[in-house]
């Protein structure tokens, strides 16, 4: 069944080892340094030298090679063309297509904010798999986070394939009793509507009974939360932290300075 | 002085039309077990909230009476000191999983960061809970893969972690097999014979009968009677008013009619039956 429910991968590994604030500001830092740091082989030589050895580092290479082949690289690539032909930069026609310019000043940029796409949604991808969502969030209360926001993050990342299980038996219980759902797209889409009935009233009143029984184990209380989880938080980390907070203020400096 | 004393307490939900409960006064001393039994719509739930806090402090609604529980007063206390006290566990175990956690153990560990109970002692108390209810070995699992009659195991032990004075439990086994249902009665037992006090809403009679000390008929809202569990639960007056017995309590019933039953007190439980048609 839903044993897996989230994008995390157990390994051992120095990144999985890492605190997970740490993480956070390290794919932030990652993001900003590629948009703003004022050079434009930045978001290039960020995949060479940060992103590829980190998901080395993190043990991860292989599964955030085909995560990057299967969805990063296609979106990227599609930005890439929308950029190169709707640009309307730069002189040097090189490709027409019809209407359509490509100009070596439109290709240049398009490249490059396809790169930035590709750092950030590569530096999401790896926080996400080498990061425990519970323990994030733990991290994150403990260090001022209201419980109640990280509560709704976490129970819908768990919540949704439950939904979508529950969907799925409202519509086999309704086929069985006849619904059509095999016949042209309209049929199809009108017989929809029997199901969103129980799905989401269904749902109401189930958060309603979850909000008691949360509330039953001491949600709301003022006591000051514990975490069941030792998280890891060393000397290392903070100035990891720092460095990389300098780092993007040092970025962003560059990028306002006038030049 | 009792443990739980409600004081004419009458309550009508925002949305129903008449009150749901109409002028409870109960008292249960501390360490004992009382079973509610009650057809649908006697307000058995609504009572379960009423004790937990819940009525009238999350339901809203209009709320008269008093309920007093360690001689602390409902309506002067916040739902989040009332439950440190009184723990509720229902019917529904799928939606007393907090889904914020990925395992039984830290779904267990739940309730006790929330009360900021330390690491170390955390950890006992999880693992002395579990073996307490049988789910020790379910520790690792997602609390979304097991059955019904698992999750709620997990639900109860949820709340006997949290160690409260009152445990206030509504169908804790209704998706369960007579194993164990029978384990999970055996459990609560235990509880109150360590000083929890316990009031359970169930329609298991012949469970009842054994375990429970005490048995209050709900009707439309108001005790309809209230006394030992043979008493009870083999009075006419609980048939004449729609209510389910043992199967066992309706055979000896007809029994007597025609002239084979010749004890005075029929029978809930299996045994009790067997006894008397020995004689």
């Amino acid at each position: 069944m839903h044993e897996r429910l989230s994008f995390h991968i157990q390994r051992d590994s120095f990144l999985h080892r890492l605190n997970p604030l740490t993480k956070l500001v390290l794919t932030l830092a990652l993001i900003l340094i590629a948009f703003t740091f004022p050079w434009y082989w930045t978001p290039h030589i960020l995949v060479l030298i940060a992103i590829i050895p980190l998901s080395i580092v993190g043990k991860v290479f292989r599964e955030f090679s085909l995560t990057a082949l299967r969805l990063i690289i296609p979106a990227a690539g599609f930005l890439f063309l929308m950029q190169a032909f709707f640009q309307p930069i730069g002189e040097d026609v090189i490709f027409k297509f019809y209407f359509l310019d490509i100009t070596s000043e439109s290709l240049m940029f398009a490249f490059r904010n396809a790169m930035r796409v590709f750092v950030m949604v590569s530096a999401f991808t790896l926080f996400l798999v080498t990061t425990h969502p519970s323990e994030l969030m733990s991290d994150l209360t403990r260090r001022g986070l209201p419980g109640q926001f990280a509560y709704v993050i976490i129970s819908t990342l768990q919540i949704l394939p439950q939904m979508q299980a529950k969907a799925q038996t409202i519509i086999s219980a309704q086929r069985s009793r006849g619904l059509d759902t095999e016949s042209s797209f309209f049929k199809r889409a009108g017989s929809l509507i029997p199901l969103i009935g129980p799905l989401v009233f269904g749902s109401l009143v189930e958060v309603e009974e979850r909000a008691i029984a949360i509330e039953a184990r001491g949600f709301t209380s003022r006591h000051v939360k514990t975490s069941l989880h030792e998280i890891p938080d060393s000397a290392f980390d903070q100035f990891l932290r720092w460095a990389l907070l300098a780092l993007i203020i040092v970025s962003i400096g560059l990028n306002l300075w006038p030049s | 002085m009792a443990f739980i004393n409600l004081q004419n307490v009458t309550y009508k939900y925002p949305l129903t039309k008449g009150p749901v409960l109409q002028n409870i006064n109960l008292q249960v001393r501390e360490g004992e077990f009382v079973s509610v039994i009650g057809p649908n719509g006697a307000g058995k739930s609504t009572l379960c909230y009423a004790l937990a806090g819940f009525v009238p402090h999350f339901f809203k609604g209009e709320f008269s009476g008093e309920i007093e529980v360690d001689g602390k007063q409902s309506s002067k206390s916040t739902l989040d000191e009332w439950v440190l006290n009184v723990g509720l566990a229902f019917q529904n175990p799928f939606n007393q999983i907090s889904g914020a956690k990925y395992t039984v153990f830290e779904e267990l560990a739940f309730g006790l960061e929330n009360i900021g109970v330390p690491r170390d002692e955390m950890k006992v108390r999880v693992e002395e809970a579990m073996a307490l209810t049988g789910i020790s070995d379910l520790a690792d699992r997602s609390p979304y893969s097991l059955s019904g009659g698992q999750q709620q195991r997990v639900a109860l032990t949820s709340i006997l972690v949290m160690r409260p004075r009152l445990l206030v439990l509504d169908e804790p086994t209704s998706q369960m097999d007579p194993i164990g249902t029978r384990e999970v009665f055996g459990v609560v037992r235990r509880m109150a014979e360590q000083g929890m006090t316990v009031v359970m809403v169930e329609h298991k009679m012949e469970w009842i009968a054994e375990f429970a000390d005490r048995v209050i008929a709900l009707k439309e809202g108001q005790i309809l009677m209230e006394g030992r569990p043979n008493e009870v639960l083999t009075s006419d007056l609980l048939t004449e008013n729609g209510f389910g017995v043992s199967r066992y309590t309706s055979t000896a019933r007809e029994a007597k009619k025609r002239g084979l039953w010749r004890k005075d007190h029929l029978p809930v439980t299996l045994d009790e039956a067997v006894e008397g048609f020995k004689k």
